[in-house]
């Protein structure tokens, strides 16, 4: 399917809802009207027991129109993917803001007034925060069979695991064979998604079915879920999710959807719509905090000998997409660097915070910030240059990996030869553009000092999935009308990230045709299509892309048999182009196709199904297409303030090939000013003495804003082994984009060390933290 | 229990059409233009002046219309993203074409706000610099991009601002 000469892919055509995004025009769900408002009572203290709830003067109050709380719900358990089973609302609340009751109301106003009027009273339960204390004997339990819940291959309680591992080789030996070992912890903060727009979903239900509009990242997912929840059919549940006001990981399948759609059914036939405020959104999820212990060992000439990395991660009371992040972990983090001895063990524990989830990678950016810290202090104490180091010990193309048998493997992951990596290569590009060479002095040694300023330089280097991560199964539908133009049916969703683009774009130089005679039909699961993973895991473009080409494929088929007796010649000699079809090498004989279909008198179409990647027939079985991502930044550190300012950070990944370089250069260009938010600005705060978070808001949450952002240039490495052919399932070579930048948070660190020559172990490096640790390194 | 709203019928100049909408006098200035007049390009991204989505100009002036009541918002124009594209051919305005033809569009939840901002600045000042541009949209979160090809979008619209101004 790859092809190097191509008229439509590589180029940057503005994104298919440019227009009606640019004009207002385009529509988001709370756009939408409703005639119901929900409002939720959120639990003011961290744990507790509901003992008595009196929701009858709420109910009394004019346009009150229907109230749920655990008593109406109860024991209905959601079954997320991976996740615990989690009660829809419970009588013991697990943190503040957990749903005391839902409230519908003719007016968001009303329905808020009607929150007063609920009486309530609470038994409090003790709580606890921190992942390593709930795992404690004697800490407060969120869950009567403990508050660790690690998982990766069911949902069942009887399943559940207490931590799970990774490991191949033999670890004793590994740091027994090493001339150095460096040993450290990390505690990283969370991140919050903070997508513009807030979550909101609205449902109606009919007489059997449902219809539900949600701003959400997974439509397939939710309408699996609620036809499970409600026992309907699949095809019973409608998701419509037209425009997504950005995602990141924090726009899944929660409980508030089912929320609403169980008010919706007590109010039949009328829409009722739930949107979260700022505070609510912000506080609804978040990227886990992971307090992270690495041990590296090496020999003396600088190969690791040995890694171990042992993790507990605060999933919330209700979090984490997939319980068991050692997957994600290994495939995103580990095998980073190639080593025969590897031990990595992950601990997932419930804390009386609200949900975490993924956010840009499940854990990569603090397991990234965790390896990438620790790999420069065993360069450092080898006496060695850390780029050097770096090269030294990745992986390149070809290799096995992990590169000895799996020992524990708790997810499965077979061993498999990585196909494209050029790791070297894209880090020698980043460096080269922000002159490493030259800045770099050496650990601790500053490039420049300028009174209390002092510049930095520092890199981050880190490996993910191209997309067919997990295999996720994904279907699309191809249907070639009578003129020749094509309408695309695809699971795809797009967040803002700009899939639908992408698959048009596919579409059309794979058929040959302009952009314009391709229309897509996306966020309608009454299209009929599915997607399991969605827009997750950087995986849209090569597993849509993938499924959508074998579906054209399909078509281009039948429309060379049909082709070939009126050209006379055999079908595999038939050219399909700009809505014709012609003798090869002699496009004088042709035929239109609307004439062409036109004497069958209807459409052709044809559709594709399926997990690829991996599994697939035709891509090569024990495969994994991964890829590289490096960061290099220059910062600077006021001494007085503590105060760290990014100056210029070049930011580099692998996209194989780039369908629509302009989207690619967004992701790029995006992912990385959110990876400056987390080192540096973005602060998850939770006063423990009043029960209260302190970011809740754009203030106190701080994002970053146009004028704090340097001057950021990207390497976007393109490459296609047309040779061997490892993916060709990967469409005309290219991988997803989504994540990978965002990785960088350790490299504006490591150039904090670089400046100021202290390393610090925590996120974000906000002023009070800088100077904090200057202080305490000049007493030392 | 009946919950207590008092109403005013108001004359709202919007988008050059003098329009008479009946609203409650706590309403903001974004509720009337969402939920009475059906302007839903003004995006509810924080409603408390954080954010920038809900963004609109009030005669010519970027202003955040959930900080705004709607009964303060007579006897003035105000001009919101539906208004911008000429209304007889639909052909957008420069600075939207600006941020279509240069990726400073992503999820599109901040773009009715940036767009107007970025036309307030380039009404005034068709050739800013990179920091004005940055000062400009200062007030407008974007998640997605990273702001630079925003950047680049409103410099790109300048420059066609200012073609057309010579031409």
């Amino acid at each position: 399917m790859t092809n190097n000469a191509t008229s439509i892919v590589g180029t940057s055509p503005p994104i298919r809802e440019a227009l009606e995004k640019a004009t207002g025009r385009a529509r988001f769900v709370d756009d939408l009207p409703a005639d119901y408002h929900v409002k939720v009572l959120g639990s003011p203290h961290p744990h507790a027991l509901i003992t008595r709830i009196d929701i009858n003067q709420a109910a009394q109050l004019e346009g009150v129109s229907a109230i749920l709380t655990h008593e109406d719900v109860g024991s209905n358990l959601l079954q997320f993917g991976c996740h615990r089973p989690t009660p829809t609302m419970d009588k013991q609340l697990r943190y503040v803001g957990d749903y005391v009751a839902a409230v519908a109301a003719t007016s968001e106003a009303i329905a808020e007034q009607a929150l007063n009027l609920i009486e309530v009273e609470y038994e409090m339960l003790p709580a606890v925060f921190d992942p390593e204390e709930a795992l404690q004997d004697g800490a407060p339990l969120l869950y009567p069979e403990g508050n660790a819940y690690a998982n990766a291959t069911g949902t069942t309680l009887e399943n559940r695991k207490e931590r799970s591992v990774q490991a191949w080789g033999d670890i004793d030996k590994g740091f027994a064979d090493a001339d150095v070992i460096v040993e450290d912890s990390y505690d990283i903060k969370p991140q919050m998604h903070a997508a513009l727009e807030t979550h909101v979903c609205m449902a109606q239900w009919h007489e059997r079915e449902v219809t539900i509009w949600n701003s959400t990242q997974v439509p397939w997912e939710l309408r699996l879920l609620v036809s499970d929840y409600f026992k309907i059919a699949e095809s019973s549940v409608v998701v419509l999710s037209p425009n997504v006001g950005g995602g990141f990981g924090g726009k899944y399948t929660g409980r508030y959807q089912f929320i609403v759609c169980l008010l919706a059914k007590k109010l039949k036939g009328k829409r009722v719509k739930m949107n979260f405020t700022r505070e609510e959104s912000l506080l609804h999820v978040r990227r886990p905090r992971g307090k992270i212990y690495t041990r590296i060992g090496a020999r003396k000439d600088g190969t690791i000998t040995a890694l171990h990395l042992k993790g507990y991660f605060d999933i919330g009371a209700y979090g984490n997409f997939r319980g068991g992040s050692n997957s994600f972990h290994l495939e995103g983090g580990i095998l980073s660097y190639k080593t025969d001895n590897a031990w990595f063990e992950a601990h997932d524990v419930h804390t009386n915070h609200s949900r975490a989830d993924c956010m840009r990678a499940v854990q990569v950016p603090f397991l990234s910030f965790a390896i990438e810290s620790t790999v420069e202090q065993l360069a450092e104490k080898l006496e060695m240059d850390p780029v050097a180091f770096r090269i030294l010990n990745m992986p390149e193309s070809g290799d096995m990996m992990p590169p000895t048998e799996y020992t524990e493997n708790d997810d499965f992951f077979p061993t498999a030869r990585f196909d494209l990596y050029p790791g070297r290569e894209l880090m020698e590009k980043v460096l080269d553009k922000i002159g490493w060479k030259e800045k770099w002095n050496g650990f601790s040694q500053p490039s420049s000092v300028n009174g209390p300023i002092r510049r930095g330089i520092g890199m981050a280097y880190a490996m993910g999935y191209a997309g067919f991560y997990s295999d996720g199964s994904t279907k699309a539908e191809v249907v070639m009308n009578v003129d020749g133009s094509v309408t695309v049916y695809s699971g795809a969703q797009e967040i803002g990230q700009g899939i639908n683009t992408g698959i048009c774009m596919l579409a059309a130089e794979s058929l040959g045709l302009p952009l314009k005679d391709v229309y897509l039909v996306t966020g309608d699961t009454r299209s009929g299509q599915y997607d399991v993973i969605n827009a997750r895991s950087s995986h849209q473009l090569a597993t849509g892309g993938h499924i959508l080409l074998m579906a054209i494929e399909k078509v281009k088929k039948q429309l060379r048999e049909m082709a070939a007796p009126w050209l006379g010649i055999e079908p595999d000699s038939v050219v399909i182009r700009n809505k014709t079809v012609f003798v090869k090498d002699q496009p004088e004989t042709a035929m239109e196709i609307r004439d062409l279909i036109g004497s069958l008198g209807s459409p052709i179409s044809a559709s594709a199904s399926g997990p690829p990647g991996s599994l697939y027939p035709e891509v090569k079985p024990g495969y994994k297409a991964k890829q590289p991502m490096v960061m290099a930044a220059e910062v600077d550190v006021d001494m007085e303030t503590g105060v760290v300012t990014p100056v210029r950070v070049v930011t580099g990944m692998f996209p194989g090939r780039m369908i629509n370089k302009k989207v690619v250069r967004g992701q790029a260009l995006g992912g990385a000013v959110q990876t400056l938010g987390m080192a540096l600005w973005e602060h998850f705060q939770f006063d423990r003495e009043q029960s209260r978070y302190l970011s809740k808001d754009f203030t106190d949450y701080r994002l970053p804003r146009a004028r704090d952002i340097p001057e950021i240039e990207t390497v976007l490495l393109e490459q296609v082994d047309e040779e061997s052919l490892p993916h060709e399932g990967l469409p005309y070579g290219g991988r997803g984009v989504g994540e990978m930048t965002a990785w960088g948070a350790i490299a504006i660190a490591n150039a904090v060390e670089n400046a100021i020559g202290v390393r610090i172990r925590t996120s974000p490096l906000t002023a009070e933290i800088v100077l904090n640790a200057i202080e305490e390194e000049s007493t030392k | 229990m009946k919950p207590e709203t008092r109403t005013r019928k108001l004359h709202l100049n919007v988008n050059g059409k003098t329009l008479s909408v009946s609203v409650g006098t706590n309403e903001t200035l974004l509720e009337v233009l969402r939920e009475h007049l059906g302007l839903t390009g003004a995006k509810t991204g924080c409603n408390q002046g954080e954010c920038g989505a809900c963004t609109v100009l009030i005669d010519g002036t970027p202003v955040l219309s959930c900080l705004r009541l709607a009964v303060e918002s007579e006897n003035c124009k105000i001009t919101t993203i539906e208004g911008l594209a000429d209304e007889e051919t639909g052909q957008p305005d420069p600075v939207q074409q600006g941020f279509i033809d240069h990726a400073g569009i992503q999820c599109g939840f901040c773009t009715p706000g940036m767009v107007l901002s970025a036309k307030a600045l380039l009404d005034q000042n068709p050739d800013p610099d990179e920091d004005e541009i940055k000062e400009s949209i200062q007030s407008n979160i974007c998640r997605c991009t990273g702001y630079t090809q925003i950047v680049e979008s409103i410099q790109a619209a300048g420059k066609t601002i200012r073609e057309e101004k010579r031409d």
